[in-house]
């Protein structure tokens, strides 16, 4: 495949027919919530599109992320994706290893410097370089390297995009997400651990076709993470009319109602697998009885037990309460205090009044 | 002395602001609701009778002087200072337009006692000069000749004589070891007399041992209507001086909202010691007689009434069940007024408003209230317990051209007392 064939003659040498193509572009756009207008925009669009060249790197991660993506069971999307874009180096996919994968990457950057994508996954660790090392460079030196080159950056993952587990506390490694250390390029989070393939694409299809697309104020795309779990979710109606399961195996769990005291995340999380869902539209983990983990939300390894409710502190509170309460006690005494000495002194002011002193004249 | 001055009344606002009002300020919510529940709103639909308004001033001091925003902002100049001005701005809203009938307490839904909190604004008000002069003037009556409507012992001495002429009965006067000492308001003396008459036969049938004083007759309280409580203590004490020196187990409080109020509510905390003696309001003891069998009435009231409960005994003293325990006895066609009882409409004339000339169109105007109520029950006559309500609803009934008579609820059990 060369690299300056547009995506719509590639397509037609694979035999892909436009009527594919055209439901692909359909999908998409009701996927990011688009009017059907746009749907002939996104076919232009892409059809005239040069294949752009994509970097991704791996750090700290699990391969979970590159996981979701393969195997992702929409293939005739997922595959038109990645035909769509030439993906030159991949630590899991490429075929080529040692110096030779290196030297695709230092290729693909000279070629398209300033215009190339950077695909990340997984954190950065931090000073120590000891932690994660791809052919003797460390982590962080490879991405400034390839980040100074690229056109925008998408960050894979929560390991990218906030740091996930590797920061998870006491965050031996020291990881910092992308952002941390990238400020000057455009950066698009693409969260979940991992995220939903379908969003994944669709993020690069929107990003391919209309540039960067609107984040929210974690760097989100909001065509995917506009709507919390719980806003979306359809076991909605029973949290609204507070039915509740209060353990896996009890009668609200086999009724299928409301998960929030088993301590689902869906309220405080902003994705779109209750509405994507997973595995081609099957189902996603509250359909399958288990509560959000919300795991594209920051920290959320940290953010207490997953199956305590949200409205259960996440810490140990006794020590703080306490303190707190002492100093309470100690200011509210303090301003007592001062509080009755200003009436004290009014007190004191006070003039016996009488009949004598209500006249205005006398 | 030196008179009333802004600043004797800025420290008596300072002075009266308690645990109770900082909290009932900071947790008003700003609904509304007491708007609705007053009778100076719900007539004249003019915001600026919103029963919590009227507390401006109290509330800019107690922002001002006792909270952290308050002072700050103060010690910036972003807020204006109480002035004099304020207060005079204020004096028609704090006296004409609020009868501390206590309606707005109950319907607030943080459970603010804005009638409690207007009578410590009266307090400020009356030591800055701003209270109305037709106040000033019953107080200083109260206070030299001891009624505010100068009533002297002399002319209660002449309508004793005259009521034991017509009912042959005996009034006892400074009788010591007397179970009862009964207490009179000047309107009762001037205004209605027959109330001395009804008592002296009532007890005189129910065997009740009471007396009159000489010296502290009057139970009405001008220092509570205007908001002097050094004037107010004064006049409890002379009612407190005499009981304790007569040995009498209980002081009876009158047909009278506020001198209930004052002798049995404010009477303790004003003199600053509890009473040795009880205080029972007349419809108390008379209810009591009546449990007890010892109210025999020969016949019942014929006509359809209802009942007036005024603010300070009903919603305010909690003597609701009395009345109409006794007038159940009394009448077979007893019918209540909607919203009664704790929740029933001011005559609106109390609270000091039937001393202030100045309010008198608007007392009048809020009538219009009492007689919707009434338009709806039509019944032939209107009972009530407190001789201040009496006049008044006379006089809305006049103005609106309704023809009712007004009775009192004691004189018309002693018109149907059996013989012996």
């Amino acid at each position: 495949m060369s690299k300056d064939k547009t995506l719509g003659e590639t397509l037609q040498e694979r035999g892909v027919s436009r009527r594919s193509f055209l439901k692909f572009c359909a999908t998409t756009a009701s996927m990011m919530a688009l009017p059907p207008a746009m749907i002939p925009v996104i076919a232009a669009t892409l059809e005239k599109l040069r294949r752009p060249s994509v970097i991704w790197l791996s750090f700290q991660e699990c391969t979970g992320c590159t996981e979701s993506l393969t195997r992702s069971h929409s293939a005739t999307i997922e595959d038109l994706i990645f035909d769509t874009i030439s993906l030159d180096y991949h630590h899991t996919l490429q075929a080529a290893s040692g110096s030779a994968a290196e030297h695709a990457r230092e290729e693909a950057m000279q070629e398209n410097y300033g215009n190339y994508i950077l695909v990340v996954d997984g954190s950065i660790p931090g000073e120590n370089n000891g932690y994660s090392t791809i052919a003797g460079i460390s982590n962080k030196a490879m991405l400034l390297e390839v980040a100074a080159g690229a056109a925008a950056i998408v960050a894979v993952g929560s390991c990218a995009a906030f740091g996930g587990i590797p920061k998870a506390d006491p965050n031996p490694t020291g990881a910092v997400s992308v952002s941390d250390l990238i400020k000057d390029k455009p950066i698009v989070n693409i969260p979940g651990c991992p995220p939903i393939p379908a969003v994944i694409t669709g993020v690069l299809v929107q990003f391919l076709t209309f540039g960067l697309p609107e984040l929210d104020q974690l760097g989100r795309p909001a065509a995917f993470y506009g709507n919390s779990i719980h806003d979306r979710c359809y076991r909605r109606p029973f949290y609204d009319k507070g039915l509740f399961a209060d353990s896996f195996d009890d009668e609200g769990a086999k009724k299928g109602w409301c998960l929030f005291k088993l301590g689902c995340k869906g309220p405080t999380t902003y994705n779109a697998c209750a509405t994507t869902k997973w595995n081609d539209g099957t189902s996603f983990p509250i359909e399958a009885g288990h509560p959000c983990l919300g795991c594209s939300e920051p920290d959320f390894w940290d953010a207490g037990s997953f199956y305590k409710a949200l409205s259960t502190p996440t810490e140990d509170i006794g020590k703080t309460a306490v303190y707190a309460g002492a100093a309470g006690l100690i200011a509210g005494a303090a301003l007592g205090a001062s509080l009755r000495a200003r009436k004290q002194s009014a007190v004191k002011n006070h003039e016996r009044v009488t009949i004598d002193d209500l006249d205005q004249e006398s | 002395m030196s008179g009333p001055s802004f600043e004797r009344g800025y420290n008596a606002l300072k002075e009266e602001i308690d645990a109770p009002t900082a909290a009932f300020f900071s947790s008003c919510v700003h609904c509304g609701m007491c708007a609705e529940a007053c009778l100076f709103f719900t007539e004249t639909r003019d915001p600026k009778y919103t029963p919590i308004h009227k507390l401006e001033p109290l509330r800019k001091v107690w922002k001002q002087e006792y909270t952290f925003w308050g002072k700050l902002g103060k010690a910036l100049g972003l807020s204006r200072p109480l002035t004099d001005q304020d207060l005079a701005d204020w004096e028609s809203l704090v006296y004409d337009s609020c009868t501390l009938c206590g309606r707005c307490s109950m319907v607030c839904p943080v459970g603010n006692d804005i009638t409690y909190m207007i009578r410590k604004l009266r307090e400020g008000m009356a030591a800055a000069g701003h209270a109305p002069k037709g106040l000033i003037d019953a107080t200083k009556r109260a206070v030299t000749i001891g009624s505010p409507m100068g009533v002297k012992l002399p002319a209660l001495q002449a309508q004793i004589r005259h009521t034991e002429k017509e009912y042959d009965v005996k009034v006892p006067m400074d009788v010591e070891g007397a179970e009862y000492l009964c207490l009179l308001s000047s309107m009762e003396i001037m205004n209605f007399p027959e109330y001395i008459g009804s008592i002296a036969r009532i007890f005189k049938k129910a065997k009740v041992s009471w007396t009159l004083s000489s010296q502290a007759f009057e139970a009405t309280n001008s220092g509570i209507q205007i908001g002097v409580s050094d004037i107010a203590a004064e006049l409890v004490q002379r009612i407190v001086d005499v009981a304790e020196e007569l040995k009498v187990k209980a002081v009876i409080s009158p047909e009278c909202g506020h001198a209930y109020m004052a002798i049995r509510w404010d009477g303790p905390n004003l003199v600053g010691k509890r009473f040795n003696f009880k205080v029972v309001h007349i419809l108390e003891l008379l209810d009591e007689l009546r449990t007890q069998g010892r109210l025999k009435m020969k016949d019942k009231e014929a006509r359809k009434l209802t009942y007036h409960d005024p603010c300070q005994i009903a919603r305010r003293g909690g003597v609701i069940d009395q009345p109409r325990n006794l007038l159940n006895m009394l009448a077979d066609n007893f019918v209540e007024m909607p919203e009664t009882g704790k929740m029933n409409w001011c005559c609106g004339a109390g609270g000091g408003v039937s001393s202030n000339e100045r309010a008198d169109d608007l007392r009048l105007k809020t009538f219009a209230r009492k007689k919707a109520q009434l338009d709806t029950i039509n019944v032939d006559a209107i009972v009530s317990a407190c001789s201040n309500c009496r006049i008044h609803l006379e006089e809305g009934l006049e103005e609106y051209h309704m023809e009712l008579p007004l009775l009192s609820l004691t004189e018309t059990i002693a018109e149907h007392l059996a013989e012996e």
